[in-house]
């Protein structure tokens, strides 16, 4: 197996809570933080983190607004965050791949 | 990381896609007008009596063709206008849980000749049919897919012991008229957005 394979792997994305938000939003426009929080049974402390992190990296754009006078955040994947995370999901299918060629 | 988990991470990727890909049609405004068009079913069935299996029938599968030809077209209506294909994933798990159901209710329907009996069959079958939904739809949809389920469970005991063609249309009309216009009325107060999610 090609070791050069596993240092493509994203960083960012290479991290179980930021993984499973990026798995999230990819199948969706937009979701509210508390759509995410109560799929993936997170924090608000812990998704907060996360969100951020994912924020810095350009992956993920974040939207405050007012509902019914309630603030609402929603969250979706900027087009980088998409390019990086089906990057992402190929260098996985290429471990896997290479693997049983091996 | 190996192979193994490389494949696992894989694997937690695809159920957390499917997971978060929701069924983002309105529900609301569809279930309003199906349940206006049940009303209206029932109405004719208490103005005039079906008491014959071909007239019940008649009106209630009229009534069901129109609901569905309605839902369809307002559905694509809402996907044009959020540039999203009508025949979406979430779509087409909505369209799989629904059918089995909905083909065994068919089939009984054919089969089955006492009003009284295919009646509740209706009601159960397509509470199975909406609950098996909720996976992808919002919560509400399941709690009506129980509520239709109950329903017929009722009306299968109530019309064990005594029928009436004008109690037959006046539980029709509090199920698939009523039923549908309190959960369209829930979702469109409460779902957010213009998808309606």
């Amino acid at each position: 197996m090609n070791p050069d394979t596993f240092q493509k792997l994203d960083r960012v994305i290479h991290e179980a809570g930021r993984m499973a938000i990026m798995s999230t939003l990819a199948a969706a426009p937009e979701l509210a933080f508390t759509e995410i929080r109560d799929t993936l049974n997170m924090t608000d402390g812990n998704l907060s983190v996360h969100i951020k992190t994912l924020q810095t990296a350009g992956y993920v754009a974040v939207t405050k607004s007012v509902q019914d006078r309630r603030p609402r955040t929603t969250c979706s994947l900027t087009p980088r965050g998409r390019a990086a995370f089906s990057e992402y999901i190929a260098t996985l299918a290429q471990i896997v791949k290479e693997s049983k060629t091996s | 990381m190996n192979a193994q988990h490389a494949e696992q991470n894989l694997a937690v990727i695809r159920t957390l896609m499917e997971r978060s890909a929701l069924y983002r049609r309105a529900l609301g405004p569809i279930f309003l007008v199906t349940g206006g068009i049940g009303v209206l079913a029932a109405l004719a069935g208490l103005i005039l009596p079906m008491e014959s299996r071909a007239g019940f029938l008649g009106l209630w599968i009229a009534a069901a063709v129109v609901a569905i030809v309605v839902a369809v077209l307002m559905t694509r209506r809402q996907a044009l206008r959020d540039r999203e294909p009508l025949w979406s994933a979430p779509a087409r798990r909505v369209a799989h849980a629904m059918l089995p159901p909905l083909l065994v209710g068919a089939a009984l329907t054919a089969v089955v000749g006492e009003i009284f009996v295919v009646m509740p069959v209706w009601m159960i079958l397509y509470g199975c049919a909406l609950h098996a939904t909720g996976f992808v739809t919002p919560r509400a949809v399941r709690w009506l897919g129980a509520a239709f389920m109950a329903a017929g469970v009722i009306s299968l005991a109530i019309f064990g012991i005594w029928y009436s063609a004008r109690a037959a249309a006046g539980l029709m009309g509090a199920t698939f008229g009523g039923l549908h216009l309190l959960c369209g009325l829930y979702l469109t107060t409460t779902q957010k957005g213009s998808n309606g999610q």
